[in-house]
């Protein structure tokens, strides 16, 4: 143990001494990991969806009186999905070549239904398998919403024009006729003009209670037509840059670059520098060596995660987001952050180990960190088998980890579970790691 | 002291060292001769304990030290002389490393706070030569220590080595130099492509010719 601790303090001596190396090894792995944020965030949020009209609608539709302007529908949903106009031979094309995720066809006799309002026309929707698909499902999903919500209001108008007819009385066209309605207000008047008697007083009365019942119609109607309304709240929220998610991603990412790299690089450097051969004379075993190599990581890990959370929690303060930055949570942090960059270096040493010399092994974790990262990024629910792979390696629980010591209510489940694999992790790489030595010795 | 017992090394497919026994004896100076590629340095590397066998055994006398000078420079080029030497004297086991690492930066001359990898290349042999001192040897192992060095400096090497020898201790040194041979070696070990063709004193060595075991 004071072998390893000699050389650690002697690796972080020599990292201190490349400040650009070491500023490279801290600025290029927050850069990825903010243009990952970028291309997660923004990149593909708006799929391709080709609106087929083969019901030639107009500019402008009428329908229960209310007049819909069909692009500014389309404009709506266009701040999630990019809909191109195309014809339905173009869009079966598109559809099967992968140029747009999905088709969204207006069927022949669309408005005739909608404005007759005795069928509820449909919408014929397409979309390809996997990907994004259900997230582009979601979307038109709300633009057929956004539509419905329209529709019901001119629908509940119309309604309304039939009831007040009713109270009021007066002329209306129905199926094309023209009827002279007498309306219960009317109909009071009249009754007034009857004679007395128990039969005038009883229609008299229900005339009354039908007028103040079929006034609430209009109320009524409207909860029918949306039970459950949604209202946007404008407060003071966490932008999605300080999201919980992009800070364990930006910490993990940073110290899987990191730590990969670093343990890497150190055990090769130890051939390079011909060191190997006079360690191994009995002043320290191959498996203290990894241990150093394995300590050099988790101590650069923890020194530098803390210092981003920091900065993170400066600027979260300092813009006074909403749920502040959880200061208290992070010596729960520190400890994972000493942990994943535990097991990180213990896969960069088997990797340092395996490529022998310090510029291959250099390349070798750089190749490594991308699929890595990008296998802990893939969800897991839409390319099963990039969470399994993605569960060997200690990126992925690294994030969780982050994730759940940060910001979740009731943590320690998660934690406890996390750190079991990123343990079991650091411990399988770091056997396999000092089996890998003996190549540094050939 | 030290002793290999059909010691072999092999690198992949390619054999450096065939089996090989050998035993070094205490206040004794053996001179490992040959020619380049013959397995010399692989030899020494294997009795310093810094190479696995491929086969056979090192056995040492309980306790004894050693000290090994490879042929190229072992330490780290970002830490100074200084500090190369505080850090292997501490894994050595040295009490007053710091004390000790500072007689040998006097005595070889090195530059002590500069990163060695500024140093010149005599000024790294040195250095080199310093480290294998650390943690007082019984036996030292040199793989053509003078390559690099100065008039001076070596004999200021031949003086330590022939200290040592004295003392009781033994030093097995690889040379190109026959004058060496014949000013500090009482045996004589000849390796050709791996394979030890000739053990003795160094009386005996010089009765064959030279010229034909260097080629």
């Amino acid at each position: 143990m004071r072998r390893s601790a000699l050389v650690l303090r002697k690796d972080l001596r020599v990292l201190v001494r490349s400040p650009l190396l070491l500023g490279v090894l801290i600025a290029y792995p927050l850069l990825v990991a903010g243009l990952v944020g970028l291309v997660a965030g923004y990149g593909s949020s708006k799929p391709r969806v080709a609106l087929v009209d083969e019901d030639h609608l107009p500019q402008l539709v009428a329908v229960g009186g209310h007049r819909f302007r069909i692009q500014d529908a389309i404009d709506e949903v266009g701040k999630n999905v990019h809909l191109v106009r195309m014809d339905p031979v173009e869009a079966r094309h598109a559809l099967a070549t992968g140029r747009v995720v999905a088709t969204l066809t207006v069927p022949p006799g669309f408005l005739a239904d909608l404005k007759s309002g005795l069928h509820s026309p449909s919408l014929v929707y397409q979309v390809t398998r996997g990907g994004i698909s259900s997230r582009v499902t979601q979307q038109v999903q709300a633009l057929v919403y956004g539509l419905n919500r329209q529709l019901q209001t001119a629908y509940v108008r119309t309604d309304l024009r039939y009831v007040q007819l009713i109270v009021t009385g007066g002329r209306a066209e129905f199926g094309g006729r023209t009827y002279d309605v007498l309306g219960l207000a009317r109909m009071q008047k009249l009754l007034q003009q009857l004679p007395p008697g128990p039969q005038r007083e009883r229609i008299a009365e229900f005339a009354r209670i039908a007028g103040v019942a079929l006034a609430q119609t209009g109320s009524l109607l409207g909860a029918t037509a949306n039970p459950i309304g949604l209202e946007r709240a404008h407060e003071h929220s966490r932008s999605s840059l300080l999201s919980a998610q992009v800070q364990s991603y930006a910490l993990a990412l940073t110290i899987t670059f990191l730590a990969l790299l670093l343990a890497a690089g150190a055990i090769a450097s130890e051939r390079d520098e011909n060191a190997i051969g006079r360690l191994r004379r009995g002043l320290i075993s191959m498996g203290e060596l990894v241990s150093a190599k394995v300590a050099l990581a988790a101590v650069v890990a923890l020194a530098l995660g803390l210092a981003i959370a920091l900065v993170f929690g400066v600027i979260v303060e300092a813009g006074g987001v909403a749920g502040g930055e959880p200061w208290q949570r992070l010596p729960l942090l520190a400890v994972g952050l000493v942990v994943a960059g535990a097991a990180l270096g213990a896969l960069g040493t088997l990797l340092g180990a395996l490529a022998r010399e310090t510029r291959t092994a250099s390349l070798v974790a750089v190749l490594v960190v991308m699929p890595v990262v990008f296998l802990g990024l893939v969800p897991r629910e839409v390319v099963p088998v990039a969470g399994w792979l993605s569960d060997g390696l200690p990126f992925a629980h690294a994030v969780r980890y982050f994730s759940a010591s940060l910001y979740d209510a009731s943590p320690w489940g998660a934690l406890v579970r996390e750190l079991v694999w990123l343990v079991g992790l650091g411990l399988a790489f770091g056997v396999l790691a000092r089996l890998a030595t003996r190549r540094l010795l050939a | 002291m030290v002793r290999a017992r059909g010691v072999a090394r092999r690198f992949g497919s390619q054999v450096a060292l065939e089996p090989t026994d050998i035993e070094v004896h205490a206040g004794e100076a053996l001179a490992l001769i040959g020619p380049n590629g013959a397995g010399k340095s692989t030899l020494l590397a294997l009795l310093a304990g810094a190479l696995e066998p491929s086969a056979g055994t090192i056995e040492r006398v309980d306790d004894v030290r050693v000290g090994w000078v490879p042929q190229r420079a072992a330490f780290y080029d970002r830490l100074t002389a200084r500090e190369n030497l505080e850090l292997f004297g501490r894994l050595e086991g040295e009490p007053e490393h710091a004390a000790v690492a500072q007689q040998l930066l006097i005595r070889f001359d090195v530059p002590a706070d500069r990163p060695t990898h500024t140093l010149s290349v005599g000024n790294r042999q040195r250095l080199n030569v310093a480290l294998a001192l650390l943690g007082s040897p019984h036996v030292l192992l040199l793989d053509e220590p003078t390559a690099a060095l100065d008039p001076g400096q070596r004999r200021r090497l031949w003086e330590t080595v022939t200290a040592l020898r004295d003392e009781g201790g033994s030093v097995v040194f690889a040379t190109q130099n026959l004058e060496e041979i014949e000013l500090y070696a009482n045996r004589v070990a000849v390796l050709q492509r791996g394979r030890l063709t000739f053990v003795g004193p160094t009386a005996e060595y010089r009765e064959l010719h030279a010229e034909e075991i260097f080629t």
